[in-house]
């Protein structure tokens, strides 16, 4: 599977004049030429990565870049096509997560490793080795004692998982990680399920665990995290590495681990290297100069610029169709309602207004009530109570067809499972909805179909080598741009809503996708975004509710010099 | 009147057995996340083969080994159809039954003669409590196979527990089998161990009703009683108490087509053989909504290359 | 690029050998190309033609494994082969009869295709063909005479067709409403409805024959004579008008799915339910229609049992018709095409299999056996032989066979 290690590295000698968080010259992790094919397509190619004890590296990259794949084959989720992995100078190649964790290498997931039906203290005993038949719970009390006393981490043992919040299961996650005393943690996007305050709770953690000597590779897409919290970063495009080297200090950033004062004779192994700042980082991960990038991307990967800022493509600059507030909404929704089967209320009272030509956002960390809200909006959901109303006619308990026969699209959040078919053809996944117009004697015009949908792929931008393959073959983008083909050339377009639309896309891709819902609001549709990418929103939205427990707060207009900080306190829960 | 109730609660508890034992071993492999629907034929491949054991060695203990073994056989294709080779369960399963139901057949007319004595089991008294009036008939007057196999699944329900290590990985493995596999758990190793208990278990079910039972093979002995055991397990909501309940209720509407022509009760042969498969119909149309299965029952595991 | 960075190469050779002495030295970095797995023309050609090969080779073995039973059970692989082909297409007999079979297979499977279109498994063929049977036999023997002939036996087929459906509709109605795997209900239905057949040629209040003496077998009076299903004309054979109907059903069906919008909407109600509801699809409807209408289908062929020779009822009517009806449908994989084909070979198989019996002293069940394997080797063997999309994102697995249907009930709407 990988090539064979030379042995002598093995023990190289400390002739090291010191590194900066450790005096050991053996990295913890090491991975040299490592690459991985899924069929044809490379998703990591002939990768290089050092990671020293004691240091916080981060691997920044776009979506696809190839961030999770690294961090699958460390910890032996996916065996790399070729290359070799060494772990503190051992040639490391794990079978599966389990073999990873008996060398000491935890990991962070993005989605959490826990069963949701168990409680905490079931899950963290479920860890590797101690799932024999009489499980250690005293030892599991006394290491957790341990745990919360050197870093903080408080979890009730006795909670189920799945009532905790998002914020505390990942609490959970990471205490199950740090467990068994791991040499090194990966932790995959720890942040983007997390409000401004648990990720600062979390950085702190990171550095932390660190000061203890373990190894941390923080994977992320987000710069501001980064520049907070790393002592060197690596940047992924495409699948290569395009640049590695320590970070620049944040000024005013409040470590707890003294970082480098910056290239000096005294730290020879780095004064090849300058410090990376985080213009540098932007342009690395998109490849293009920092300062052509249109505010948007730059948002998405952490670069904060609002509209305020000026300097904005013509584009981007705010747009003049903004209505006033006594337009009649397009969208309008009352005291909404929505529970789940056992009682739960996800959307607790909820009004909203939409007005023709206005770009609305819902912003707040996943699992407010986000979800359900759009769901009830779509149909897919029956609230509890509440009305909904679309042009002033009440669809509250309408069914999906007949919202969208009155101009409703949606973008759904989830792409895979709701938003297309994935077997059938792009063409039946571009002109499902209104299959009734394309009938002749009974049967299908295949012809009729072809056209309109080539017309829509046209319009909409959607890459299909053909329109007859099944929609799954498309790119993440060219599918969400299918959806956009379908959902904004309804006609009578009066309002739509798009869940999270630019998630899981590539720059490009996200580029499009705002261009377009942007060009729908121009014309005089309502537009409502729910997405948890705060940055996003304050360039796009004209104002932003925020999500909190299934309750929107008051509309905060984007346009306010201080809209990021107040959108972020609501993020908390904190009344505006 | 009070002894046809005691002979109706006695034939109930025999012919609740081999439900109970089959479904407790279901219960094991559907937390474990695999829908085994070969159940079935494992009981009857069990049958079969304790039959033919035990007339062959004129032992009825040959006869259970041979019984669980071939249970345990057919739990190996099944746990490979399933678990390594990712095949549709439900498909597989049910494909399982069909070979079990001709091999069977097939078998028979090869290896078994018509009215040869087989060795079984009979009923043993325990002293004292068998004395207790209804009770001590019905709890203690059955066969020792039968004590031996309530045992057993006493022990598996304690050792697959929620308070011991295996009880929480076969969870895991069925709720979240990725969360499993990433917190270290050998998925498909805790997969496939469950359905070889499912065919352990099934095949001594099996046994159960031909030696303890019958004292014969007849061709599709079962008839249907395995697809009670995995209705069982669904109308007990995956709860080992109500998986009990659920197989003492389908084995006393068995029973009730030998005990109420007996007790000169004149209703159609063919209503009472329907009844259990109504009850269980109804059990499923009633509770289902109110339980909730394994999230990853019937959900191959393969580790993706990729997350998504 | 601005940044004053280390750039890939940089990268690749790490800080640098002079300035980090004990760090390995810099490998090069392997070409492109060789990193990928070569695979040639060959293996590329191998992997196309998976999807028929390895389902193939699954069928020759279960062929292999019955053959050695056949062996066991005492003939001669000679005395075997001579004996199933004698019983295939020996005779003009032979052949009727495997076309009879066949066309009742066809029925079956086309119903379950529609039902799985929709991602469903309806497994009740047995007992939707019982009640199919029973609502037969029972306009059938009991239709008054004042009927014109040329109306009855479209009454009865139709009232099959319909009881069959009413059937299966149990099902769909649980499986919509209440969230119940259809397989579970399906599968207890057969043995409900196996019981209703049996409760209806026991007792004389229903169906049973009037009571003679005690030699009255157990069934039902024969149909009238009007009810009697047409034979097909060819000398010697009695081969019946059942596989025009059989092959106009799956000619129907299969036009409809492909060529319709309810059928394309039942292919979005099969992929995707949340994304069909979300595109206005009738999806409960649908399903509940799918669902209905394999029991119809089962059904027309318990209806075509029973007007066919010797036109009565009786308990071991369906034996095992609608498990090798759910083979043919399975094997299809979608296709009405590939149904027709494999219900003829099954049709055979069934036929010969009965003559294997008769004339080499093999236990019938040996088809079973064969039916049983062949499936399992095809389930089995789905992961090399079902077409993976060439994306790099590859969906969860499915197996070709495989529904997504579960014992799961859907939490919410």
């Amino acid at each position: 599977m990988s090539t064979t290690h030379p042995p002598a590295d093995a023990g190289a000698p400390g002739a090291l004049p010191g590194s900066r968080t450790s005096i050991t010259t053996v990295p913890a992790l090491a991975l040299h030429a490592v690459t991985r094919v899924f069929g044809t397509h490379t998703a990591l190619d002939s990768v290089d990565l050092e990671v020293a004890p004691g240091e916080v590296h981060c691997i920044l990259g776009e979506n696809g870049a190839g961030k999770s794949t690294l961090c699958n084959i460390v910890f032996g989720a996916l065996p790399p096509t070729s290359g070799e992995v060494c772990l503190a100078g051992e040639p490391f190649a794990p079978s599966s997560p389990s073999d990873a964790l008996a060398h000491g290498v935890a990991m962070v997931h993005q989605h959490f490793s826990l069963v949701p039906t168990l409680t905490v203290e079931e899950n963290l005993l479920l860890g590797r080795g101690r799932a024999r038949l009489r499980p250690d719970r005293r030892g599991l009390v006394v290491r957790l004692a341990e745990i919360e006393e050197t870093l903080g981490l408080h979890v009730d043992p006795r909670a189920r998982v799945g009532t905790l919040s998002v914020g505390a299961r990942q609490r959970v996650e990471i205490v199950k990680a740090l467990l068994d005393r791991p040499r090194l943690l990966l932790l995959d996007e720890p942040t983007g399920v997390l409000g401004p305050d648990e990720i600062d709770g979390l950085l702190a953690t990171c550095r932390r665990v660190a000061a203890a000597g373990t190894a941390v590779v923080l994977i992320t897409h987000k710069l501001a995290e980064v520049m907070r919290v790393g002592d060197r970063a690596t940047v992924l495009r495409a699948g290569r590495v395009v640049g590695t080297g320590p970070l620049a200090r944040e000024h005013g950033g409040g470590r707890s681990v003294p970082a480098p004062s910056g290239p000096t004779g005294s730290e020879p192994s780095w004064r090849d290297e300058e410090l990376l700042e985080a213009g540098d980082l932007v342009g690395l991960m998109v490849g293009r100069d920092v300062s052509s990038l249109d505010p948007l991307l730059a948002a998405s990967v952490g670069v904060t610029r609002t509209r305020a800022a000026g300097a904005a493509p013509a584009h981007v600059a705010r747009r003049t169709a903004v209505p006033d507030d006594t337009t009649p909404p397009v969208l309008a929704v009352h005291g909404l309602v929505v529970e789940t089967p056992d009682g739960a209320r996800r959307v607790d009272g909820v009004d909203l207004e939409v007005r023709p030509g206005e770009i609305v956002g819902i912003a707040g960390v996943e699992g407010n009530g986000q979800s359900e809200l759009v769901a009830a909006l779509s149909g897919a959901l029956r609230p509890a109570a509440g009305t909904v109303r679309l042009d002033g006619q009440d669809v509250t308990r309408a069914r999906p067809a007949r919202r969208t026969a009155l101009g409703l699209g949606v973008v759904p959040e989830d792409r895979h499972h709701e938003a297309v078919v994935a077997g059938l053809s792009v063409t039946t996944n571009l002109l499902l909805a209104r299959l009734h117009r394309f009938r002749r004697f009974g049967l299908l015009d295949r012809r009729a179909m072809r056209a309109a949908a080539a017309e829509l792929a046209r319009r909409f931008d959607v890459r299909a080598a053909s329109l007859d393959a099944p929609v799954s073959a498309l790119s993440g983008g060219n599918q969400q741009k299918a959806v956009l083909a379908r959902e904004l050339s309804l006609e009578p377009l009066r309002c739509v809503v798009a869940a999270q639309p630019t998630r899981g896309l590539d720059l490009g891709a996200v580029d499009d996708v705002v261009a377009h819902l942007r060009a729908t609001a121009d014309a005089g549709v309502g537009v409502l975004v729910v997405s948890s990418e705060l940055s996003e929103l304050l360039v796009l939205c004209d104002h932003v509710h925020v999500a909190y427990r299934g309750a929107l707060s008051a509309p905060v207009p984007t346009d306010a010099p201080d809209a990021r900080e107040r959108v972020a306190h609501l993020m908390t829960g904190a009344a505006a | 009147m009070m002894l046809t109730l005691t002979d109706l609660l006695v034939a109930s508890i025999a012919l609740a057995v081999p439900v109970l034992v089959a479904a407790s071993g279901e219960l094991v492999g559907e937390r474990a996340g695999v829908l085994t629907m070969s159940v079935e034929g494992m009981m009857l491949t069990g049958a079969f083969a304790a039959v033919v054991g035990a007339t062959s060695s004129g032992s009825a203990l040959v006869g259970v080994a041979c019984g669980a073994l071939a249970g345990l056989l057919v739990g190996v294709l099944q746990a490979v159809l399933s678990v390594t080779l990712r095949a549709d369960q439900i498909v597989t399963g049910i494909a399982a039954n069909a070979l079990a139901l001709a091999g069977t057949t097939f078998g028979a007319r090869l290896l078994l003669e018509r009215g040869t004595e087989v060795p079984g089991f009979a009923r043993v008294a325990v002293p004292v409590l068998s004395e207790i009036p209804v009770i001590g008939p019905v709890l203690f007057r059955q066969t020792g196979l039968a004590y031996a196999l309530i045992a057993t699944v006493v022990v598996l329900g304690v050792l697959t527990s929620r308070r011991t290590g295996w009880g929480l990985a076969v969870d895991a493995a069925g709720e979240d089998a990725a969360s499993a596999d990433r917190s270290g758990i050998a998925v498909l190793r805790v997969r496939f161990g469950a359905v070889l208990v499912v065919g352990l278990l099934s095949g001594l079910a099996g046994t159960q009703l031909a030696l303890s039972e019958v004292h014969t093979f007849t061709d599709n002995m079962t008839a249907g009683v395995g697809y009670l055991a995995v209705v069982a397990v669904i109308a007990g909501s995956w709860r080992p108490v109500g998986v009990a309940v659920a197989a003492l209720v389908f084995g006393l509407a068995q029973a009730l087509q030998f005990t109420l022509p007996a007790l000169g009760v004149d209703v159609p042969f063919a209503l009472l053989v329907m009844l259990p498969y109504v009850l269980a119909l109804l059990a499923v149309a009633g509770l289902v909504s109110h339980s909730r299965p394994p999230s990853g029952l019937t959900k191959p595991f393969v580790r993706l290359g990729r997350a998504t | 690029m601005t940044a004053p960075l280390s750039s890939p190469t940089a990268a690749t050779t790490g800080p640098g050998p002079s300035a980090r002495p004990g760090s390995r030295s810099a490998p090069p970095r392997p070409p492109g190309p060789a990193a990928r797995p070569a695979r040639g023309a060959t293996g590329d050609r191998l992997r196309s033609l998976a999807p028929v090969l390895v389902p193939l080779a699954a069928v020759l073995g279960a062929l292999a494994i019955s053959t050695v039973l056949a062996v066991l059970a005492g003939a001669t692989p000679a005395e075997a082969a001579a004996a199933l082909w004698e019983g295939m297409v020996g005779t003009p007999y032979a052949i009727g009869s495997s076309v009879n079979v066949a066309a009742v297979l066809l029925l079956v499977a086309t119903g379950f295709l529609v039902a799985h279109r929709a991602g469903l498994v309806n497994v009740g063929g047995e007992g939707q063909i019982c009640l199919g049977a029973v609502g037969a036999t029972a306009v059938g023997t009991m239709l008054p005479a004042s009927v014109p002939a040329v109306l009855t036996l479209p009454l009865v087929l139709l009232v099959a067709a319909l009881c069959g459906a009413a059937w299966g509709s149990i099902a769909a109605g649980l499986a919509v409403r209440r969230g119940v795997s259809e397989v579970i209900t399906t599968l207890l239905l057969n043995f409900v409805g196996a019981a209703v057949l049996v409760l209806a040629v026991h007792e004389e209040a229903l169906l049973r024959q009037p009571v003679t003496s005690s030699e009255t077998l157990p069934q039902s009076a024969p149909l009238v004579e009007a009810a009697h299903l047409p034979l097909l004309g060819v000398p010697d054979s009695p081969a019946t008008v059942a596989v025009v109907l059989a092959l106009a059903a799956a000619a129907v069906a299969s036009l409809v799915l492909r060529r319709t919008a309810t059928g394309i909407r039942l292919a979005a109600v099969g992929q995707s339910r949340p994304a069909a509801l979300r595109l206005g699809v009738p999806v409960d409807r649908l399903r509940f229609s799918a669902l209905t209408t394999a029991g119809a289908g089962a059904g027309l062929a318990g209806g075509v049992l029973v007007a066919s020779a010797p036109h009565v009822l009786d308990d071991g009517l369906s034996s095992g018709y609608g498990f090798s009806g759910l083979v043919v449908g399975l094997l299809a994989r979608g296709s009405f095409t590939a149904a027709v084909g494999i219900a003829t070979a099954l049709g055979f198989l069934v036929s010969g299999g009965i003559n294997l019996q008769l004339a080499a002293g093999v236990p019938a069940s040996i088809t079973q056996i064969t039916e049983s394997l062949i499936i399992i080797g095809v389930a089995g063997t789905a992961i090399w032989s079902v077409r993976r999309s060439r994306t790099r994102r590859r969906a969860a697995p499915r197996t070709a066979l495989g529904s997504t249907a579960t014992a799961r009930t859907e939490v919410s709407s």
